[in-house]
């Protein structure tokens, strides 16, 4: 049993014939090729399988893909604008904050989140909003690192513009 | 050529911050893991596990499973030979225990049987329908009671190199070793101290789950996609299991989503999806759930009896260490992990007496690997603790006595164990005690046990070090050397082609930077590609910390060939210059090209990418290089942790305050990736000391925690010390035979820190504890049992 579900991926308008009980991160990677949210759990306990769904986390290991018909959804491969790569992914490049890399993806889309909230987050800020997001490589302190540059980099971006 | 000149000159690539090479590809999701590997016509294939800890199969039915037709495998259906999924030790002294599916599983999560079919769904189901009739042992889950006369055997024969040995009261190996007169030297001794000590049983909780593709070949060959750190042992391994010719087996390398020594070894899963591909004749894929995962790898658990003797003016003048290690249901590498035990305790510290005895056991437990460090951050815990208290025994600074007393300059090295010797030529173990120590304020620390309130701070220091690499001048019982191919292509651009395995370190970073440095070209020039088995020459595996110090200098040697090459080239292109000797090349970043050239005449000038385009133009044939290299050292990179620890005596909870992390790695290659293995391994590191462990239901011999994370927790972002509280220093030293004077970091950078933290809970409440982890429970119920609270 299932049904066909239309929805925004990174921008882009899909349909789709899903089971009823199929997780979004299988159907995101088995079925649309779209491979950054990562399995690493299964359960919803380490997030590197995090999508933006309207604008917000969620564990696409968690989540139905029927539950994202009408919706929208952003992955690590929709952030570049124009083959530009996002100030947050950037920022990660910048700082050293990649090894391995697996977690990488859910960490970026989590950080999009973080910054468009609190523009000026300070590290209690960032360190609580990150908590559900496992890495086993980094200690975080450059994941932490790059989402402060981050933060400061939009920061000059605005009042740049503001100027303009 | 010069490094040494170079060093002069300040070097262009080396020891600046430039961005990963992967990095585009990991921060926008297109970085391709063996997860992400799907192939047209692709079965999936689930394993049939033991829920039993010790059992035997009476009997075995599939015939459901087939009837759902799925492809099935049992023990009958797979080579009938005994084998080790490591590939280290030289086979003569390699012990083989394992088979690929058995009908004698040893721990809950030993395979028995596995199934392929068109989906995931249906491969669950038809492993489900298989019906087996069980005789079940009772279980045995601590050494001590593994090793009493009567119990079951976990193992009867078992194969040593190529002889068959009959295994007694469960002990897989052992290694005793001796040297001077310890009973001497702790009578004529001021001042012994004995102790016991029992580490954590921990998991690796790399983030990505064991996962295999294995492709069947119409020439009868085999393509395998998998997580590992060595894809020429795993190639190695199907070849001698499925008794196919090694050039019909092909690897592939793929970026590995950490893995922290648990792909060392060829993991067992790898041979099972190619025995469902041989058989099925299609494709087949198994990814393991977490859950699966955790019953795959731990680290092994060690109990220690430690003795150690020192004169009143703190020379030290014997060090005695039984070691008695619970390895699970298989060896892995038990035997060399003896050997290495005893290489990083006489590494440490200057014993002159030693006496040890080691002792490997097998248990229903899930197998122990290596765990970042193999071994050194249970016996450096352990020392560094003990070091610490002989100091307050004898009355003095803990710096002091490690000064007096560590394996350093000059020094005879062994941290490889007894068969891999060198002498240490560069050392920066003082300058990093004595900064590490200014930051800190190490001066000014508490007296252990003089605080009062609820919430009390200490200071602790732990120092260690780990190899770089497993290299020496003899050929031993280890396998270590490496290889790769450097060739120009017809543009000036470079391919760097090699086996190493970079796990996300940025070994291969180093490597690229190593080699434009050494060849004078731009580094966005080099192109690291991700290689096979059938297109690269040996290497042995990523670990050790050797990716840096060995695979560097093979690029290095390879960059080397190919620049002599290309210098002769240039000698018959600008056609006047007398010989290779008169030319020299650099870098020019607005052309994007390395430029050879006449000293003193700017006019006198080629570029490589001309060099390399007129080669293949006239016919001179391809610019290229072919390397293989045995480091004859494997130097001590050596780690300094201080750490500050805040315990609350009301819940027991510890939180890092402050860290400094000194590490001597001699030239820094990659400075900002450097300091990343310290803040990791820092992570892990205060993980093992106060979190992890991976305790069994002593009824079913099942993980406690059932393989969820949220009952084995690893460190998250806000157990942390903030980034201003995490100093990271690196010593200004210069090892003479690493690639322009770098050595290893990734295994230093977690082994002093268990010590440190034992060290400054110590120094907060005046309480030592003996058993990892250090947990509220035991923090409160120590501080109860001595009045502290």
């Amino acid at each position: 049993m299932g049904k066909i579900i239309r929805f925004r991926l990174n921008g882009r308008p899909v349909s789709i014939y899903v089971e009823n009980n199929e997780l979004l991160l299988n159907v995101l990677r088995e079925k649309l090729g779209v491979m950054s949210p990562k399995y690493g759990c299964g359960i919803g306990e380490c997030g590197a399988c995090t999508v933006l769904l309207d604008g917000e986390p969620v564990l696409s290991c968690l989540t139905l893909a029927v539950e994202v018909d009408g919706k929208d959804v952003v992955t690590a491969e929709g952030l570049a604008k124009d083959s530009e790569l996002d100030v947050v992914q950037r920022a990660f490049i910048e700082e050293g904050a990649i090894q391995c890399g697996y977690c990488i993806p859910g960490f970026i889309l989590v950080a999009k989140k973080l910054l468009e909230e609190n523009p000026e987050p300070d590290e209690d800020f960032i360190r609580e909003y990150i908590r559900g997001n496992l890495c086993r490589c980094t200690g975080y302190v450059n994941i932490v690192r790059a989402i402060k540059r981050a933060a400061e980099e939009l920061k000059f971006h605005v009042g740049k513009n503001k100027q303009v | 050529m010069a490094s040494s000149s170079l060093k002069q000159e300040g070097f262009r690539y080396i020891g600046k911050r430039t961005p990963r090479k992967d990095g585009v590809a990991k921060v926008s999701g297109q970085m391709r893991y063996t997860y992400d590997i799907y192939l047209p016509g692709m079965l999936y294939g689930r394993i049939l596990k033991s829920p039993y800890p010790h059992a035997k199969i009476k009997n075995i039915d599939v015939s459901e499973a087939e009837k759902m037709g799925a492809v099935v495998i049992t023990f009958k259906d797979v080579p009938k030979k005994k084998f080790n999924i490591r590939l280290v030790s030289a086979d003569r002294v390699n012990y083989k225990d394992w088979e690929v599916l058995t009908d004698h599983p040893k721990y809950v999560g030993d395979y028995v049987a596995a199934v392929a079919a068109e989906t995931e769904e249906l491969a669950q189901k038809a492993v489900e329908a298989i019906k087996i009739e069980w005789e079940v042992f009772e279980p045995l889950l601590d050494p001590f009671e593994s090793m009493k006369d009567g119990r079951p055997k976990i193992h009867n024969k078992i194969l040593f190199g190529s002889k068959e040995i009959t295994v007694k009261n469960n002990v897989a190996c052992r290694l005793d070793y001796s040297e001077g007169d310890v009973e001497k030297a702790f009578k004529e001794a001021d001042v012994v101290i004995e102790r016991t000590f029992k580490t954590n049983r921990r998991y690796h909780m790399q983030l990505e789950p064991k996962v295999t593709v294995a492709k069947p070949e119409p020439d009868g060959g085999i393509t395998v996609w998998t997580t590992t750190q060595t894809i020429h042992n795993t190639r190695i391994l199907i070849s001698q299991v499925f008794d196919i010719p090694m050039s019909k087996v092909n690897v592939k390398k793929l970026p590995i989503g950490g893995s922290f020594g648990s792909s060392i070894q060829t993991n067992l899963v790898t041979l099972v999806a190619v025995a469902l591909a041989l058989k099925a004749g299609r494709p087949v894929k198994i990814a393991l759930s977490r859950e699966e995962d955790m019953y795959e790898h731990s680290s092994y658990q060690m109990y220690f009896r430690l003795k150690v003797a020192a004169r009143k003016d703190g020379t030290i003048l014997a060090g005695e260490l039984e070691n008695t290690m619970d390895i699970g249901g298989h060896q892995i590498q038990a035997y060399p992990l003896l050997g290495c035990l005893l290489g990083w305790f006489v590494s440490l510290y200057k014993w002159k007496n030693i006496k040890y005895k080691g002792i490997a056991v097998y248990t229903n437990k899930v197998p122990a690997c290596a765990f970042r460090g193999y071994g050194n951050p249970q016996i450096t815990w352990a020392v560094e603790s003990v070091i610490d208290e002989l100091a307050e025994a004898l009355g003095i600074d803990p710096i002091e006595l490690r000064l007096k007393n560590y394996v350093g300059r000059g020094d005879l090295f062994w941290g490889q164990g007894p068969t891999v010797k060198s002498v240490v030529k560069s050392d920066g173990v003082p300058e990093l005690l004595k900064k590490g120590a200014e930051l800190i304020g190490w001066y000014n620390r508490p007296q252990p046990g003089e605080q009062k309130g609820r919430f009390r701070r200490g200071i602790g220091l732990g120092r260690g070090f780990h190899t770089s690499g497993a290299g020496g001048r003899i050929s031993g019982e280890v396998i270590d050397f490496t290889g790769c191919i450097l060739k120009i292509n017809e543009d000036g651009s470079v391919d760097y082609i090699t086996a190493l395995q970079d796990h996300g370190g940025g070994s291969l970073d180093a490597h690229a930077k190593i080699i434009a440095e050494e060849l004078g070209v731009p580094l966005e020039k080099i192109n690291i590609i991700w290689a096979d088995t059938q297109t690269t020459v040996y290497d042995v595996c990523t670990h050790a910390s050797r990716g840096t110090y060995v695979g560097g200098e093979a690029a290095r040697r390879a960059a080397r060939e190919v620049k002599k090459k290309l210098l002769e080239y240039a000698v018959r292109l600008l056609g006047d210059v007398v010989n290779p000797e008169a030319l020299n090349i650099k870098p020019d970043e607005e052309l994007g090209q390395g430029v050879i050239y006449v000293e003193g005449m700017p006019d006198k000038k080629i570029t490589v990418g001309e060099v390399a385009r007129e080669a293949w133009q006239r016919n001179w044939g391809s610019v290229a290089a072919v390397v293989s290299y045995r480091a004859t050292n494997s130097p001590p990179a050596y780690t300094v942790y201080f750490v500050e620890v805040e315990v609350d005596t009301e819940t027991g909870r510890l939180r890092p305050v402050r860290v400094v992390a000194g590490a001597d790695v001699g030239t820094v290659i990659n400075p900002d990736l450097a300091a990343g293995q310290l803040h990791g391994g820092f992570a892990q590191g205060w993980g093992m000391a106060v979190l992890e462990d991976t305790p069994y239901d002593p009824e079913t011999g099942e993980l406690m925690c059932r393989g969820f994370i949220t009952d084995y927790k690893i460190m998250t972002a806000q157990d942390l010390p903030k980034v201003d509280d995490f100093t990271v220093i690196f010593a200004s030293t210069h090892e003479p035979t690493g690639p322009f004077g770098a050595k290893g970091l990734g295994e230093a950078a977690l082994n002093p820190v268990a010590g440190a933290v034992a060290n400054a809970i110590y120094n907060a409440i005046g309480v030592r504890l003996y058993e990892l982890p250090i947990t509220p429970e035991k923090i409160l119920k120590a501080l109860k049992e001595r009045g502290l609270k």
